[in-house]
């Protein structure tokens, strides 16, 4: 049986073909797994099991058949409960949607389920997305696999923990502002927020649309290149989704970095930096420098402006998404007393259902967009968006890629920012003006999780790339990770 | 221009958002809502009147296809959801008393 801590998705692969172990053997082995080490972390919110046994099945039986088998079939995966699998419980962490069973598939899904990958179960995460820690959950709490008393990040902390503790050997999340890319770096797993546009967003539970993608965790950055190919391209369901050239991303040999320049801004690497977020920062810089890129100190001048531009304008398109959530069309409470009229219904389910930071972030968006508020607020931020966007443009003039924390600290105690929204915002001061200009960016850990000294959180650091050049990113850390 | 919400703000904005509140949570809302919009003040320093306002994460001006009759395996999917259905119609409480 193979060690599933030493598992990757590549050589998982190899492992399957060669007839070394089974598909079911391999999903069993995760099940169980599941059972010893969930508990304690919290990843799940719901397993799939049967189903998943299933498909493993499938994938074995056109093994044994000799056909030919792709990638990913077989690769048992951990999928963010906002992202709809037919059948299936998609609750996005929120009482609103107990009762909700997917009657479709997301756009990603169905690309995933041609290449035969087998879906262990959905996982926690802020209600709706909101958040950065995943105790926004209105269900449960997700605990970081390195220190149980920390957070995973969030808001796909339960994806990123899943992939950390070997509970699967990848994950799907969702990235508006940092949601992929912070439990990534808490966890110690790779994380991308691809381009937008790349992925398609039919199916995944929106959010803030104009932000909002679906993106591979991950334990090595090959890995996030195979996953990441096999959810890519344009899908009629989504209009905003585009076909790119990604051929050649997941080649066995990565490209070459040499004559690469990368851009370190100043205004990332500030007062307020934690000490080993600095260090190990640094760390991966003359990591780099030794396998012949060259750094180029820039500006992104607008930085500091990101996170309030978000705040004020993310809420608008939360206030608008989440109208639809009745309480009637997707999946009733069984036990709610009829209400008397339909008003009522609205009102009462609505209050009841969404947790604190939902109802937060409506009531902030129905502000920002009321009139006289419109201009000062919505469209000042909309605004602000083109400068930070405008900032990557002329800084991408001069270098190939960006280098930056993914976060300011390592992952925070449960409890320490939950009562204070503001200091959990600021969480994603780095993460997200890759948001707002569209852009691609990974997290990468600093180290191997397998050489962290005892009690040592993992640290990333997140290389942002041009649209559409995720290549460049994935080559960069690959080269790094192999050596 | 006004930094914070007050209370009588407060509850027509809930009312607009079609949720209902308890007075505590409403305290908290007006505490939360006032500390964000004075800290994101920060953005009126900036003089955005020659900028364009950037709504879309994307530069796709339109995405047209044609509208062609296609296989869909999803007709009608959602309507078991519903809490009560008739011949694929969602049945509600009355709108009107």
């Amino acid at each position: 049986m193979a060690n599933l801590a030493k598992l990757t998705i590549k050589n998982f692969h190899d492992g399957l073909v060669a007839k070394t172990f089974s598909a079911r053997e391999i999903t069993q082995a995760y099940f169980e797994h599941i059972k010893e080490r969930e508990p304690e972390v919290g990843a799940y919110l719901s397993l799939a099991k049967e189903s998943a046994l299933r498909d493993a099945e499938a994938v074995d039986a056109a093994i044994a058949k000799n056909e030919t088998v792709g990638a990913l079939a077989g690769v048992p995966l951990a999928i963010k409960d906002a992202i709809l699998i037919k059948g299936l419980p998609a609750t996005s962490a929120s009482k609103i949607l107990e009762h909700y069973v997917a009657s479709y598939d997301a756009g990603v899904i169905e690309k995933l389920k041609v290449q035969k990958a087998v879906f262990l179960g959905k996982t926690n995460m802020d209600e709706f997305a909101m958040g950065s820690s995943t105790e926004n959950s209105a269900y449960k709490l997700t605990h970081n696999p390195h220190d149980l008393d920390r957070v995973p990040g969030g808001s796909s902390g339960g994806s990123a923990a899943a992939v950390a503790a070997d509970m699967a050997l990848g994950s799907l999340g969702s990235d508006t502002f940092s949601s992929v890319r912070l439990p990534a770096s808490f966890c110690g797993v790779v994380g991308l927020k691809p381009t937008y546009g790349a992925v398609s967003r039919s199916g995944l539970i929106a959010m803030t649309s104009s932000l909002d993608q679906i993106g591979p965790l991950t334990k090595t950055v090959e890995d996030n290149a195979i996953l990441f190919k096999a959810i890519a391209g344009k899908d009629p369901l989504d209009a905003t989704s585009c076909e790119a050239n990604y051929e050649h991303i997941d080649d066995a040999t990565p490209g070459d970095i040499k004559g690469f320049t990368i851009g370190l801004p100043d205004e990332y690497f500030i007062g307020g930096l934690d000490n080993d977020v600095a260090r190990e920062t640094d760390a991966a810089i003359e990591k780099l420098k030794k396998l012949g890129v060259k750094f180029k100190k820039i500006s992104l001048p607008h930085t500091k402006y990101a996170v309030p531009a978000y705040y004020l304008s993310m809420p608008a398109e939360v206030s608008s998404n989440l109208a639809r959530f009745d309480g009637i069309r997707y999946g009733a409470d069984p036990n709610e007393e009829r209400a008397k009229n339909l008003m009522d219904v609205y009102f009462k389910t609505r209050g009841k259902k969404f947790g604190a930071e939902a109802k937060r972030r409506i009531i902030l968006g129905t502000f920002v967009l009321s009139s006289g508020y419109y201009d000062a607020y919505y469209n000042k931020a909309q605004r602000v968006r083109t400068l930070v966007k405008n900032d990557f443009d002329e800084a991408f003039k001069d270098v190939d890629v960006i280098l930056t924390p993914v976060s300011p600290t390592p992952a925070f105690k449960i409890g320490e920012k939950i009562a204070d929204p503001l200091a959990m915002y600021l969480s994603d001061v780095f993460t997200g003006p890759a948001n707002l200009a569209g852009v691609c960016a990974i997290s990468i850990p600093t180290k191997p999780s397998s050489s962290l000294a005892p009690k040592e959180l993992p640290i990333g650091f997140q290389l942002i790339g041009k649209k559409w050049h995720e290549a460049d990113i994935f080559n960069l850390g690959r080269h790094y990770e192999n050596n | 221009m006004s930094s914070s919400i007050n209370k009588e703000e407060l509850e027509h904005l809930a009312k607009l958002a079609r949720l209902e509140l308890d007075p505590s949570e409403e305290e908290k809302l007006l505490s939360d809502l006032g500390n964000i919009l004075e800290h994101f003040k920060e953005l009126q320093e900036l003089d955005t009147s020659n900028v364009p306002p950037m709504a879309g994460g994307t530069d796709l001006k339109n995405s047209f296809r044609e509208d062609t009759e296609r296989e869909n395996t999803n007709r009608g999917a959602g309507t078991e959801a519903f809490p009560e259905s008739e011949k694929g119609f969602l049945k509600i409480p009355p709108i009107f008393e």
